[in-house]
């Protein structure tokens, strides 16, 4: 496992962020894909806003955008229907792939 | 650089059930080379093979097969822009002289891994790509007030296309209002949305002017070639755009010399139906906001002018193959030769194959 995967495990978001430009790497990698520096960790606001979702029998999906513009397709846990730019809390887990899970605030 | 034209296509049919890799090469290998006139395998001097298989070394494989000792062999994987990047890398070796005739053959078996990008951790347990089109599909609703009818007629017309193809997994034609109650996958996606991985195998020779000339007497030429890759994962996209296809595109028109208008017609991307619509707007075809529009008026007057085999949606995605199909249907168009699916006059076509929600695109322009 990585250490990316080994922090989702333990419920923790890892953000990378290059030590040499500070450019925020996404997906998650051992190097900069600008610079090809090396890499600080930093854990995750764990908080970010809807861009799009749709629904799958009744669970709702969606495209998400936590800190430093990063993007991650998650469910959306909400009482009613999702709104866009709606605020979201960010739960991980990590079972053989990456489990994200939004829960909407104020739904 | 050294003129490439293709000099001779052959195909398997399609199908939903797993296939053998190597049967499915060699047949439509075979199929390649009996069709090409003043072609044995001696001539050919390079053997590329297009698939997602984990299969190793099928073009030495593919090669021995088929009794050829070529200069060049190997196997190129781009998940479902593989057959593109295979003819691409096809005409390199001949506009650059490292070879003369090259057999380009694309595979796949229905079952194959190449649906699902592991690698992308941005997409967490939605995988699927049924996942980013259900994203893109919502976004092009929002933004550009397409209808669900207006993606129903990307499928009912690919779906109509393919009855007159052969190759095609399909043959049953599929009614807007059938394609609108098909199975929900998704809120913003139906089953018939959906393109379906394949087996099947497409193959395509191409050679360098002065052999294509000994060959046959209707080459057709690759004028224009324009490839992009923006990134590997998809949440890097804006969802309304495709931009590596706006890209490889204008590339490929300005190496053809050509404008969008001048393309008689064109083979796409349509993985999922929004894809068609995203497509011929990033082609510069029409714009987004014209794009269902355009393809029911396509539709209403039966021009066959985009996805005239039936796009992936109608006639299957075996994905190593579809590239390689795709581009035969343009070379078949251009030699007046595709029977019942002929559209008359054609001098310009297109081919448009791309990658994981659209993070890469490779664009050709062909003539005859």
């Amino acid at each position: 496992m990585t250490f990316f995967e080994d922090q989702l495990e333990q419920g923790i978001f890892q953000i990378g962020y290059c030590k040499n430009c500070n450019n925020t790497i996404w997906p998650p990698k051992e190097i900069c894909q600008m610079c090809h520096g090396e890499i600080n960790w930093k854990e995750s606001m764990n908080v970010g806003k809807i861009v799009e979702f749709s629904k799958k029998d009744s669970m709702y999906f969606g495209l998400i955008e936590i800190d430093d513009k990063i993007r991650i397709l998650g469910n959306i846990s909400c009482s009613s229907e999702p709104k866009i730019g709606q605020s979201v809390k960010m739960k991980v887990s990590f079972h053989n792939k990456p489990h994200y899970s939004f829960i909407v605030e104020n739904n | 650089m050294n003129k490439v034209a293709i000099v001779g296509t052959g195909q398997t049919k399609f199908s939903k059930d797993d296939g053998d890799i190597e049967k499915l090469l060699f047949e439509s290998a075979n199929n390649c080379i009996q069709s090409t006139k003043n072609c044995v395998p001696n001539d050919i001097d390079g053997v590329l093979v297009s698939t997602n298989d984990n299969s190793k070394y099928m073009g030495a494989i593919l090669s021995e097969m088929m009794g050829i000792q070529p200069r060049i062999s190997h196997s190129i994987e781009h998940l479902c822009s593989s057959g593109t990047n295979a003819i691409i890398s096809a005409y390199s070796y001949i506009s650059s002289g490292l070879s003369d005739v090259v057999l380009v053959s694309g595979v796949e078996s229905a079952t194959n891994p190449g649906q699902v990008l592991e690698w992308d951790k941005s997409r967490g347990n939605f995988e699927h790509p049924i996942y980013w089109a259900s994203m893109l599909t919502k976004s092009h609703k929002r933004k550009f007030h397409t209808t669900e009818e207006e993606l129903a007629i990307v499928s009912a017309k690919n779906y109509k296309h393919a009855m007159d193809n052969p190759s095609a997994y399909s043959n049953e034609p599929r009614t807007i209002s059938e394609v609108m109650n098909s199975k929900q996958i998704t809120d913003d996606l139906r089953i018939l949305d959906c393109s379906r991985s394949c087996s099947g195998s497409s193959s395509i020779i191409l050679a360098s002017e002065e052999k294509a000339k000994k060959i046959t007497e209707q080459p057709i030429w690759i004028t224009g070639i324009g490839q992009k890759t923006t990134s590997a994962s998809f949440t890097k996209n804006i969802l309304e755009e495709i931009k590596s296809t706006r890209i490889a595109a204008d590339a490929a028109y300005k190496m053809a010399n050509i404008e969008a208008k001048q393309i008689d017609v064109a083979e796409v991307h349509d993985a999922f139906s929004v894809c068609e619509l995203m497509a011929i707007s990033e082609l510069r075809i029409t714009s987004n906001e014209k794009s269902g529009e355009f393809v029911r008026n396509l539709f209403n007057t039966e021009n066959r002018m985009i996805n005239p085999r039936g796009g992936l949606i109608g006639a299957g995605h075996p994905l190593g193959a579809t590239g390689i199909s795709q581009t035969i249907e343009i070379s078949n168009q251009l030699q007046g030769k595709s029977e019942k699916r002929q559209i008359p006059n054609t001098r310009t076509g297109l081919i448009h194959n791309m990658s994981a929600a659209g993070t890469s695109s490779s664009v050709m322009v062909l003539k005859n």
